[in-house]
């Protein structure tokens, strides 16, 4: 499948950019697997909980708050 | 066509991490093809230097934009103003597109090169780019069956194999195919096996580029919009 092939590329992308690969997935399921879906979301988002904030966010804050103590 | 390959995203990230202004300048022609330097690529390179400038609290600006060919001016004409914004073009042309554009900009803002121009190929399946010419200016392919022994064998021996070969496969590389016994399979089907028997005079390289940079004038195209300019200054519609 070729939007997975891409995805596996995007990680690698990700990757040289310092982000961690496993921030992004790719899942296959059908519009009737409500439940699958639920189990899903529950699964990335203990990831990227366990993960912690992104590396670009992190970023982000120091910037704004060297900002604000800069004001 | 051109095949390129994008630099590693460290060395480019070194060119650009300088400047303010940064503009990621694809070519949708060649290098869109080989999935190097496009609208597509630029966009996404452009990204990628942000997520990096991020990260290291570098306020740098990237843009990307994208135009059909760099190696004709007339293609370059409606971004002309917009690139004169920034303070660094980072061109995902081949060679000739940064060369080109960097003559036109003329000093005043530098054109980095953001792929490596690798070779003139072919795509025998998506995905997949091998050299088969290498532009040495004075073809001979109709002497060696369509088969380029210029950059179709590892050494560019032009009078048949070296002791190396192996049952058709080149000794630098088992996964290379050997030119010269491709060249004699292919020339015994045409039934021209004999063409290879004719001594050839030595080479002259000088149409390669051992002669300095080569120049191609077409003089009746040349004197047409010479002509055509004139008239037009004449009635005053010059450009
Ligand atoms: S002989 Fe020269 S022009 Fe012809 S294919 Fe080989 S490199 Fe290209
Ligand atoms: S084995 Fe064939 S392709 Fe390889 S260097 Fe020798 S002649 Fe050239």
């Amino acid at each position: 499948m070729f939007a997975a092939r891409r995805i596996e590329y995007v990680k690698t992308l990700l990757k040289k950019v310092g982000i961690d690969p496993a921030r992004l997935e790719m899942y296959n399921l059908s519009a009737a697997m409500g439940p699958r879906w639920a189990e899903m979301c529950d699964e990335f988002v203990d990831r990227i909980r366990n993960l912690g904030p992104s590396p670009i966010w992190l970023a982000s804050r120091k910037q704004s708050e060297k900002g604000v103590t800069e004001q | 066509m051109i095949v390129g390959k994008q630099k590693p995203f460290d060395e480019i990230w070194d060119m650009v991490k300088g400047f303010k202004k940064v503009l990621v300048y694809g070519c949708n022609t060649c290098v869109a093809i080989c999935h190097a330097g496009g609208s597509k690529e630029a966009e996404l390179l452009a990204s990628m230097l942000r997520m990096r400038a991020k990260q290291e609290g570098l306020d740098l600006l990237i843009d990307s934009a994208g135009i059909e060919r760099h190696c004709e001016p007339e293609f370059f004409e409606p971004l002309d103003e917009k690139v004169k914004t920034y303070d660094l073009i980072l061109s995902t042309a081949c060679g000739v597109g940064v060369n080109f554009l960097a003559d036109r900009l003329a000093g005043a803002i530098p054109v980095y090169p953001g792929i490596n121009t690798s070779f003139y190929g072919a795509v025998p399946e998506a995905g997949f780019f091998v050299e088969l010419c290498g532009g040495c200016g004075n073809c001979i392919l109709h002497l060696t069956g369509g088969i380029c022994p210029i950059v179709r064998c590892s050494k560019s021996l032009m009078n048949g194999p070296c002791g190396g070969t192996d049952k058709g496969k080149c000794e630098v590389s088992s996964e290379t195919d050997c030119a010269w016994f491709l060249i004699v399979e292919r020339m015994k089907k045409l039934g021209t096996l004999e063409k290879l028997f004719e001594v050839q005079p030595p080479r002259d390289w000088s149409t390669a580029t051992h002669g300095g940079p080569r120049r191609i004038s077409l003089e009746h195209i040349r004197a047409y919009e010479a002509e055509e300019e004139k008239k037009a200054t004449l009635t005053g519609e010059g450009k």
